[in-house]
């Protein structure tokens, strides 16, 4: 376990001391700051667009993070070979995946607070008080940079980081798509077609599942079954894929 | 007891756009002894890298087998008592040269957060790099990052220190600096088993040779026998009327009579030296270029 500490520390003072990083956060910080304008140009809905445009601005900078760093994480350390020199020490690949995740997970959680704190903000001056649908909007917005983390570190563990991101970005999509596509199969009597959507559902994880972003700007209920079962859904999404990783670098020649 | 046993290692890689299978190790096979500096040598190609990397589990042989200290397998307790600095290291270059060593500390040892800051210290004062220490790796020079590559490789006290090339590169001076440092290492009680393409450096520096050519080992053994191998030709040196002069001679009773002859000619003998060295011991035996 120390082992697995010592590696997310380490990826943790890698991103915090990468430029890319803050450049990321000031342009969010500067959409959500933006949202304050953007309301104003309507009449009545304009803490629903600052809600929106904030939440937009902080799940696209998740995703980001989850992505553009994530398919890096591990094969930057191969292409480098750095990976070599921390292998060869009392540390399983597994641990390596693990740690490696962990060090990025931090730094997208403290992102993602962040910026929170900064749409707070602007939500307190237009009297409108974050409860408990705002944390769960922030919390969905989390389980799905934990999964886009973990599916772009699958792709890194075998593929460069361009085809990483490129793979990564498809699952994105893909992942949002799945409610729309299973609309259509329901309503579709091509047989082709509804087995590619059940294929594409059992494959893919949904990514829409995570999604509770309106339920504070219309003032829903939240169901913590819901909560639940969706935590559970994304740490079995993250711990198959973290796994699947640790077996494909388990076995591949290394430098 | 040898401190590292390879025993038949096999090794073959697929290469090319429709995937052929390319055998790099063909049963390589040598011992290393304790308490000693081995020269992994060889020509690019040679299959010096691919053996350490099977050594270290950084690739997996098709077959043999590799053992450590006592009869060991490649284990988590086993790689707390090797050091390894690959070959070209790419390092983390946002750390500075203490945290690098700390980072390495800490992965390697159970060292307090104290003990682990003295000992990082120390071993930056002994390669060299004190002034450096705060300094980012991005700013250190490629001699500089070589010494913190061994500095790295030391950290936690191994009995093995595997070096893959650590002289490429460098110049004279840094390569001075860090044949002193992989003595001391020696001098200290730890089997130094380095590998190299300059065979000067390995002269100097090595007591046993493993030379691989086309994945199989040629020679192991002594440096002073494979040097040996080269005959007893000697070159003479020596002043006559007042001008130096040199005379090669083929074998040791030739070199005698000649040093006799030369006294009763009234000639000084500056010094005599064996003709051969390790540059010549390579052409001589066809170790040049690795592969085949």
């Amino acid at each position: 376990m120390t082992q697995v500490l010592v590696i997310a520390r380490n990826t943790f003072r890698e991103i915090m001391r990468n430029r890319i990083l803050y450049g990321l956060i000031v342009v969010a910080v500067l959409l959500i700051a933006m949202s304050l304008a953007l309301g104003q140009l309507t009449f009545a809905e304009q803490s629903r667009i600052t809600v929106d445009f904030g939440f937009a601005a902080i799940h696209l900078s998740s995703v980001i993070l989850a992505i553009f760093v994530g398919s890096t994480l591990v094969s930057r350390e191969i292409e480098k070979k750095t990976i070599m020199t921390l292998l060869v020490r009392p540390i399983s690949r597994t641990q390596f995946v693990i740690g490696k995740s962990l060090g990025l997970l931090a730094v997208i959680l403290i992102s993602i607070a962040l910026l929170a704190m900064v749409l707070a903000g602007i939500l307190l001056l237009m009297n409108l008080r974050p409860n408990m649908a705002f944390f769960v909007g922030l919390y969905g917005i989390c389980l799905e940079a934990t999964v886009l983390l973990c599916v772009t570190l699958f792709f890194g563990t075998f593929a460069s980081s361009m085809l990483a991101v490129s793979f990564a970005l498809g699952v994105f999509l893909i992942g949002h798509w799945l409610e729309s596509l299973s609309y259509f199969a329901e309503r579709s009597h091509n047989k082709a077609f509804i087995l590619v959507e059940r294929i594409t559902r059992a494959i893919f994880p949904n990514l829409e599942y995570f999604n509770w972003r309106a339920l504070f700007i219309y003032g829903d209920p939240v169901r913590y079954g819901d909560v639940v079962w969706v935590t559970v859904y994304c740490l079995a999404w993250s711990a198959l894929l973290i796994s699947v990783s640790a077996m494909i670098l388990a076995k591949r020649d290394l430098g | 007891m040898p401190i590292l046993k390879v025993a038949q290692l096999e090794k073959s890689y697929r290469m090319g756009f429709i995937p052929k299978l390319h055998k790099v190790l063909h049963g390589v096979t040598f011992e290393l002894p304790e308490r000693s500096i081995t020269g992994f040598l060889g020509g690019n190609g040679a299959g010096k890298t691919t053996t350490i990397k099977c050594l270290l589990g950084l690739a997996y042989p098709d077959s043999g087998s590799v053992r450590f200290f006592n009869n060991e397998e490649l284990s988590e307790d086993v790689k707390k008592r090797i050091g390894f600095l690959p070959e070209r290291p790419y390092f983390y270059e946002y750390l500075t040269g203490l945290e690098f060593l700390e980072f390495y500390g800490q992965l390697s040892t159970r060292l307090k957060r104290n003990d682990l800051r003295q000992k990082s210290e120390n071993l930056l004062k002994r390669v060299d790099l004190w002034h450096a220490r705060d300094k980012k790796l991005k700013e250190y020079s490629k001699g500089m990052l070589q010494k913190i590559g061994v500095a790295q490789a030391l950290i936690h006290d191994p009995e093995l220190v595997i070096l893959d090339e650590p002289m490429s590169g460098l110049d004279p001076d840094g390569r001075f600096y860090l044949a002193e440092v992989i003595r001391e290492t020696a001098r200290e009680g730890r089997c130094v088993f380095f590998s190299s393409h300059l065979l000067n450096d390995a002269e100097a520096l090595c007591e046993r040779l493993v030379i691989m050519k086309s994945g199989v080992v040629t020679y192991e053994g002594g440096l002073e026998p494979f040097l040996a191998k080269m005959g007893e030709a000697a070159i003479i040196r020596y002043l006559a009327n007042g001008h130096e002069e040199n005379r090669r001679v083929e074998t040791d009773a030739a070199l005698q009579a000649e040093i006799k002859k030369l006294l009763n000619e009234g000639a000084h003998i500056v010094d005599v030296k064996k003709d051969r060295n390790l540059e010549q011991a390579f052409i001589k035996h066809g170790l040049r270029g690795g592969g085949s």
